[in-house]
């Protein structure tokens, strides 16, 4: 009789493995079952958290959003937020509409990413380059809304960069029609295909009170049945005024956790239907900034409808003292806290990421699975490796 | 003069032109130019149906051939390098040795014999063989599971694929692939024993490693499974050796099931040829369009599937074949 260590087999898989992404996986396997999976994060920490100690307040904006490439937003408005609790001071109507507008097309693309991405690791490239193409509209909307095609940059504190282009509501219908569309073939051919639903159902069950107690966010968290959406639960920018629903799935297998990111798109395309209709007209920036603007340069802003920043926000002092924020983002909470002692860096900033977050679930899910799991659960949970090692 | 009518003598025109190598060698491009285009066409792609449009992006093929040609391959240090460098080069080769004993038509043959069908399914079983040897002489972990998962696919779809090909010989009283097609002159195999020919048309994609079956060399598990040391030319050969021998259970299946050279009554062998080669192309052909479609199985799934749904199936076959014969139908000698 051989013992269980001889029995059993150490696969590394990763970091230079096609579907490990940026992380490194230590399996032991015993035959086809996986014994025991742990995650090894770090391999590519950003050190934002310590860079954002040596940088002055506005050059943190984009930092905060390299760590996570595919939902910038978030983290870009979760920062602002927090920034703007400690200046004491809160954006205009309609820049709050803008912020949800650019928060809810860039939850599209990043879910349709992580659907993407899914979808080739159970061995699907045709819903790879499915939802890799369909990202490219949403793309678009949010370019030609902030001018950048990823890390759009576009909250500042006090308001947004940039103001809605003429006729961008047609065109934001027409991609939503076009999405909608294409909702059915995505049906017929990924979501309902046989061999999906047997790779996925009943894949990496994840339990109500196990979701809860590992702390897990975000669509994760949703499938499991717990209706928490940060949304609902501490609502910010325009969300209060809008109607949408806390999408939730009861199985809490890999195919919930698919369901639940393809409801949200649905839900969505309906937010960003309600905020063009809503968007109420009035300025874009705090007041006490815009005042600060020469009058001429006002004027010029006003009729393009982008901001030439006040040169005050280069050396942005904010008060000492403490501010948290959250908001939803396309994986899940975002954190901010920053700690201010009066200078123009913040004495201390720390993000907590979705991923990070998430990544426990990978132990804790993998065990008794079969090899063949691990991509079909490791990309059910939407995880990026940089958002964790930030 | 002389020499050129040795070549049309059926024991090397068949081997080297239809079906063997030039056949098989010009089918694997168009192969893969088509599972590009089909795929490109399904997938929004954009290179597969762009380069040289004119010539429908038949340029990529080339451009996909001169990649693997000029790569470097790679010989890892650790490996068993006799066997690592070998296998390949044998995979390849036998994969092509079944066509010798595949008719194009019922008076060209390069040879005949009695089991002819026996044979031809005896060698494709050899392949695997190979792939398992690669798995182990690569001395890494992901090609040990993926030479592993091969033998364990082997295992479950060898013995249907054997037994669904057999209810057919039941059926024509023979294993002589020529009398197969000529007994279905009339009628073909697939209106008379349809379970018999989904059966197999299953068990031959999971065979070759046609999705949703590509199992051994799941990319996103394992790498390339035993492929996964393999570069350049010689990974050009194990991937060409799995098309060859979709090619070979192709011309069998379309022998088997699909009249082979019928329904033309034809004995000119270029007209026969072009008929079968058009059936098995096709059959290729839908095995490529099948990666736009489906992601893959997982190995216990997919050998369950082959257990508890290809073994019984190729059991209720052979009963229906038998009903058959014993119910007085005959298709033997026409």
């Amino acid at each position: 009789m051989s013992s269980p260590e001889e029995k059993e087999l150490e696969l590394l898989i990763g970091p230079q493995h096609p579907a490990s992404g940026h992380m490194r996986l230590v399996a032991r396997v015993d035959g086809d079952v996986v014994v025991e999976l742990r995650p090894n994060i770090g391999y590519v920490h950003r050190s934002v958290e310590k860079l954002a100690e040596v940088k002055k307040y506005l050059q943190i904006i984009p930092l905060v959003e390299r760590p996570s490439l595919a939902d910038t937003t978030a983290n870009n408005l979760a920062y602002v937020m927090a920034l703007e609790k400690l200046l004491g001071i809160e954006a205009p109507e309609r820049a709050k509409y803008l912020r949800t507008l650019l928060a809810e097309i860039n939850r599209i693309h990043s879910h349709l990413y992580g659907l993407g991405i899914h979808g080739v690791m159970i061995g699907s490239s045709t819903a790879y380059m499915w939802c890799f193409g369909d990202r490219e509209p949403f793309l678009e909307l949010a370019q030609e809304l902030t001018g950048a095609r990823l890390t759009y940059s576009y909250i500042v504190p006090g308001g947004v960069r940039r103001d809605l282009p003429a006729g961008f509501g047609e065109r934001a219908e027409k991609v939503l029609r076009y999405m909608e569309n294409r909702m059915k073939d995505y049906f017929d051919l990924y979501f309902n295909n046989p061999v999906v639903r047997a790779r996925l159902e009943g894949v990496g069950t994840l339990s109500r009170e196990d979701a809860i107690r590992l702390g897990v966010t975000g669509p994760n968290l949703r499938a499991s049945g717990v209706a928490y959406d940060v949304r609902r639960a501490d609502p910010y920018a325009a969300y209060p005024e809008l109607e949408f629903d806390v999408i939730t799935e009861e199985a809490g297998d890999s195919f919930a956790r698919v369901m639940v990111r393809v409801r949200e798109i649905v839900e969505s395309m309906g937010i960003i239907r309600q905020v063009l209709r809503k968007i109420p007209e009035g300025p874009i920036l705090h007041e006490n900034y815009e005042k600060l603007i020469p009058p001429k340069t006002r004027e010029v802003m006003k009729r393009k409808g982008i901001i030439k920043f006040p040169s005050v926000f280069a050396n942005l002092r904010v008060p000492a003292g403490e501010a948290i924020s959250r908001v939803e983002g396309g994986r899940g909470e975002v954190v901010f806290h920053i700690v201010s002692d009066g200078k123009p860096s913040p004495y201390r900033m720390r993000m907590v990421t979705p991923s990070f977050r998430n990544v426990i679930l990978f132990e804790h899910l993998t065990k008794g699975a079969r090899v063949a799991d691990i991509p079909a659960i490791y990309g059910s949970l939407d995880y990026f490796p940089p958002e964790a090692d930030r | 003069m002389d020499s050129l009518k040795l070549l049309f003598e059926p024991y090397i025109f068949i081997p080297l032109v239809f079906p063997g190598l030039i056949a098989a060698f010009a089918l694997l491009l168009i192969i893969i130019w088509l599972e590009r285009k089909i795929a490109a066409k399904v997938q929004l792609r954009y290179g597969p149906l762009y380069v040289l449009k004119p010539l429908g992006g038949i340029i990529q093929t080339v451009a996909d051939l001169l990649r693997y040609l000029f790569q470097e391959p790679i010989l890892p240090k650790e490996v068993d390098k006799v066997a690592f460098l070998m296998t390949p080069v044998l995979l390849f080769g036998l994969s092509y040795l079944p066509l010798v004993a595949i008719p194009v038509s019922p008076t060209y043959y390069a040879f005949r014999s009695d089991v002819s069908l026996l044979i031809v399914l005896a060698l494709t079983t050899l392949a695997p063989i190979f792939t398992v040897v690669m798995g182990w002489a690569s001395n890494n972990k992901f090609s040990l599971i993926g030479g592993v998962r091969e033998g364990y696919l082997v295992t479950s779809y060898e013995i249907p694929i054997f037994l669904s090909a057999l209810s057919m010989a039941i059926l024509y009283n023979s294993l002589d692939l020529v009398e197969i097609a000529e007994a279905q002159r009339g009628l073909w195999g697939v209106f008379l024993n349809p379970i018999a020919a989904i059966n197999m048309l299953l068990l031959m994609y999971m065979s070759t490693s046609r999705f949703p079956f590509e199992i051994p060399e799941a990319e996103s598990e394992i790498v390339a499974g035993p492929y996964t040391e393999y570069s350049g030319i010689i990974y050009g050969l194990v991937m060409g050796a799995s098309y060859v021998k979709l090619y070979v259970l192709s011309l069998v299946y379309s022998i088997l099931f699909l009249g082979g050279w019928n329904p033309l009554p034809s004995t000119d062998p270029l007209v026969a040829g072009a008929v079968l080669f058009s059936k098995a192309f096709l059959l290729v052909a839908l095995g490529a369009f099948l990666r736009a479609v489906y992601p893959r199985f997982r190995i216990d799934q997919a050998i369950s599937i082959g257990w508890k749904i290809a073994f019984p199936l190729s059991l209720i076959s052979i009963i229906i074949s038998l009903l058959l014969v014993m119910g007085g139908v005959s298709f033997v000698g026409k």
